[in-house]
């Protein structure tokens, strides 16, 4: 069953003062469709990818809304963990916001070093090349939310060349 | 008078020992190390086996102007060493205010602090620094107040906000870290800072130190150590900077030069709860000293020896010294 | 125990004080004073966090009182005190109290903390629960952050209302009876914006019943919040013995005093570093009696045997305890 209503034009969104739950999905993503919102009022944004224009209508549609608010996140890391750094900045607590992350879908490596930021499926603990210094990445077990990445730092720097 | 004066044991020459020696924080009790929450008051005056150190919160020594300088540099060059999320501008304030008149007192000599109202003289001689500002007004210090507090202290900043039952990195100036990143660490919970620390599942060191932080009342000041190993006097361990200094771990096992060229490092860190915004102050001070001089305390020579030799692993991979803390331990073991 | 007959002892709760004199004494209401204190050479005060307390030591007991200011580097600490009936709590001793008066404070404790990223403040407060609110309102209008106020007062029996209105103007709403509060209450909860925190103090009662309609307008737990004095403290607890089984010496220790303490002044050296439960340092072997555990140090199954606690912190569920030492 699919309830989720049709894509609305960037700014008309949710109504002010809302205080249901935003149900955000990304990309293909159909789980958001059965987020359960326990009877409050409900209402669904469906966006390809977290890009700038779908980011900046998030935001809008959360700072037109009320204490009371809750916000579900279906899709990638990528986009989810984009989309729930724009939620903190808009003042969201962490028990505000509901991650449904699709574990296989793309996530941010960011460089230490020259701070570019590598998008791969690689798992946590492999390498991946960064795409900004061409340096092997070691992909740590370290997540920064506001960077919306995983840490990565030279791998295997400590060898002798 | 107060030099020491000790008997080296490898030239038999007495030796009048340096004030980097004296005033060391060295950091072993025993023959072995494991975390531990050591927590004492600050201020506490700790006496070592040829000086003591610890009497003033913000410790101003011979390094002073030139760590700083050194940090400035490294801003320069990464200005995402600093950091301070909006709603944390108060707690810079607090720290402001809260530092330097406790620097004025330990320090009368060379630094003095007086507040009318919102408005402050700052005076610091050693920097031939005289200025006035006002609380609350980030515009009436010339480099706004992280970078202002940055310059007066060598101690690395670290705010942690406390809310939702727990910490938040949420602002800092580091500059000196010893192998992490702050630019990328802002805005995570104390125990995310921590997740790549190994036994912590184990060790509930971390967790009871959480506890301990969420605790702490506004106006009181306490500290610990911590150790690691670095080889030069380098500063600037961070992760950004960890493909210029990776490949010495991997070399200086076999340098010859390794007793003047590794060096112990200490942090002395400070825990404070700012009296006006509750903020969690970390202020993390690191002492650099080669093996060298460890060697001239021969007490210090051989206790550091048996800890490097019984590290287990883990811990040793972790602080990064697993490559060449047995050509360390056997070099300090040597010379009993 | 030596003291001196005409200097009262000074209580545990404001040991490590400051030591004030009063240098005002105006009335707000018929039943509420405001006292306020100030060091006796003019010294400056220490700062302290909006919504803070002070615990005031008057005749033998000591209470704890939200302070008024918003606590940027002040030269007075003033409080507002509410004349119980019935007398209990001190508040008739307090009532008494004139300008000249020299009375021992504990520094002021911080409880009801204002959240640094709050963007917005709905505070609510019922009679004498307006002193903590007062003060997260003068820090909003310093840092200028925006905050509604309810005031929940009998007629012409309200504390500070004028103040509140410089403070906060029209955002001030003053409500005497059920029906228009809750009426207030329910408009309020439902049209905050995102971003704002709750602050409640009052009755108990009233405390509860404000946090549960918020819970019910989807309000999560992490934007409420509500006084509650004396919380971050840990209490005096009840008085016990320790018997030193290797020396055969008794001890009591009194209320207020840890154990660490009271070995200490009986000439025992116990190794110890942080004197707040959380280094371990401190740690005794318990050969009898149950330990009441108020540490951070030892796990929760170390706690159960009950053969080892820290002494700085941690007390007697006995009467007595019998130590290895």
């Amino acid at each position: 069953m699919r309830i989720a209503s049709l894509p609305q034009p960037a700014g008309t969104g949710c109504e002010s003062g809302f205080r249901g739950v935003v149900c955000v999905s990304f990309d293909s993503a159909d789980d958001t469709a059965d987020h359960d919102a326990g009877g409050r009022p409900r209402h669904d944004l469906r966006f390809t990818s977290a890009n700038p224009e779908s980011l900046s209508e998030l935001r809008s549609a959360l700072l037109r809304s009320s204490v009371g608010i809750r916000l579900v996140l279906t899709g990638s890391p990528v986009d989810i963990h984009a989309a729930a750094a724009v939620a903190a900045e808009c003042g969201l607590a962490e028990e505000e916001v509901t991650l449904v992350s699709d574990e296989s879908g793309l996530r941010v490596v960011f460089c230490a070093h020259c701070r570019t930021r590598t998008e791969t499926v690689e798992p946590i603990g492999s390498e991946v090349e960064c795409q900004g210094c061409a340096t092997d990445l070691e992909i740590a077990n370290h997540f920064s939310r506001r960077q919306a990445a995983y840490l990565g730092f030279a791998a295997n720097a400590e060898e002798a060349a | 008078m107060n030099t020491t004066i000790i008997n080296d044991q490898n030239t038999g020459d007495t030796a009048v020992l340096p004030e980097r020696i004296k005033g060391f924080p060295f950091p072993f009790s025993s023959d072995s190390y494991r975390y531990s929450a050591n927590v004492e008051p600050a201020h506490k005056i700790v006496q070592t086996d040829v000086g003591s150190w610890g009497s003033s919160l913000i410790d101003v020594d011979e390094y002073y102007l030139s760590d700083l300088k050194e940090r400035e540099k490294v801003l320069e060059k990464d200005p995402s060493r600093t950091a301070v999320l909006p709603h944390m501008r108060p707690a810079v304030w607090d720290a402001i205010t809260t530092l330097l008149p406790a620097m004025a007192e330990d320090h009368p000599d060379t630094m003095s602090y007086h507040r009318e109202g919102n408005v402050c003289r700052w005076t610091n001689t050693l920097q031939n620094l005289e200025l006035e500002f006002t609380v609350g007004d980030d515009d009436s210090l010339p480099m706004g107040p992280m970078r202002f507090l940055g310059s007066q202290i060598t101690d690395d900043i670290v705010f942690l906000d406390p809310r939702e039952d727990t910490l938040w990195l949420d602002a800092g100036l580091v500059t000196f870290a010893a192998d992490w990143s702050f630019g990328f660490d802002v805005g995570m919970k104390f125990m995310e800072v921590h997740t790549p620390v190994p036994r912590v599942t184990t060790e509930p060191v971390i967790n009871r130190a959480h506890q301990f932080l969420l605790r702490l009342q506004p106006g009181e000041q306490f500290r610990r150590t911590n150790w690691t190993m670095t080889v030069d006097r380098r500063l600037d361990t961070s992760t950004e900077s960890y493909p210029e200094w990776a490949r010495d771990r991997g070399t200086i096992a076999n340098d010859p030069d390794l007793p003047n060229r590794l060096h112990l490092r200490v942090e002395v860190q400070h825990m404070l709860c700012l009296p006006h915004t509750g903020a969690v102050l970390f202020l993390v001070r690191t002492y650099l000293l080669p093996l060298s001089d460890i060697a001239q305390v021969p007490v210090w020579r051989e206790r550091a020896g048996h800890v490097l030799a019984e590290l287990p692993d883990d811990m040793a991979e972790y602080k990064g010294i697993i490559r060449y803390r047995k050509a360390a331990s056997d070099w300090l073991l040597a010379g009993e | 125990m030596t003291m001196t007959a005409l200097q009262p002892e000074v209580h545990h709760a404001v040991k490590d004080g400051l030591q004030l004199e009063v240098t005002d004494v105006t009335r707000q209401t018929e039943s509420i004073v405001s006292i306020t204190f100030a060091d006796p050479s003019g010294a400056p005060l220490p700062s302290y966090v909006p919504g803070s307390h002070l615990v005031v030591q008057c005749g033998t007991g000591a209470n704890a009182y939200s302070l008024t200011g918003s606590g940027t580097a002040p030269s007075e600490y003033t409080i507002s005190v509410l004349q119980v009936a019935d007398g209990a709590g001190g508040s008739l001793a307090m009532h008494r109290l004139a300008a000249g008066d020299l009375v021992y404070v504990s520094r002021p404790r911080s409880a009801f903390a204002p959240a640094a990223t709050a963007r917005h403040f709905l505070l609510v407060a019922a009679g004498i629960g307006i002193t903590p609110v007062l003060s997260h309102a003068r820090a909003c209008a310093e840092w200028g952050i925006a905050a509604d106020l309810i005031y929940v007062h009998r007629p012409g029996a309200g504390a500070h209302v004028t103040e509140a209105k410089e403070l906060l103007g029209s955002a001030v709403t003053e409500c005497s009876d059920r029906v228009s509060f809750q009426k207030t209450l329910a408009e309020k909860l439902t049209t905050q914006p995102l971003g704002t925190h709750l602050y409640v103090c009052g009755p108990v009662a009233f405390m509860d019943a404000v946090l549960d309609q918020a819970r019910e307008h989807g309000w999560p737990s992490a934007r409420l919040h509500s006084e509650a004095f004396g919380a971050a403290e840990l209490d005096a607890g009840e008085p016990f013995t320790v018997n030193l089984a290797r020396s055969g010496v008794k001890l009591n220790v009194p209320a207020g005093v840890s154990l660490l303490e009271t070995l200490e002044q009986a000439g025992k050296a116990i190794p110890n570093m942080c004197r707040k439960g959380i280094c371990g340092e401190c740690s005794l072997s318990v050969l009898r009696g149950k330990p009441q555990h108020r540490d951070l140090y030892l796990s929760d199954q170390e706690k159960a045997e009950n053969t080892t606690m820290m002494c700085c912190v941690s007390r007697s569920l006995d009467e007595e305890l019998e130590l290895d030492l």
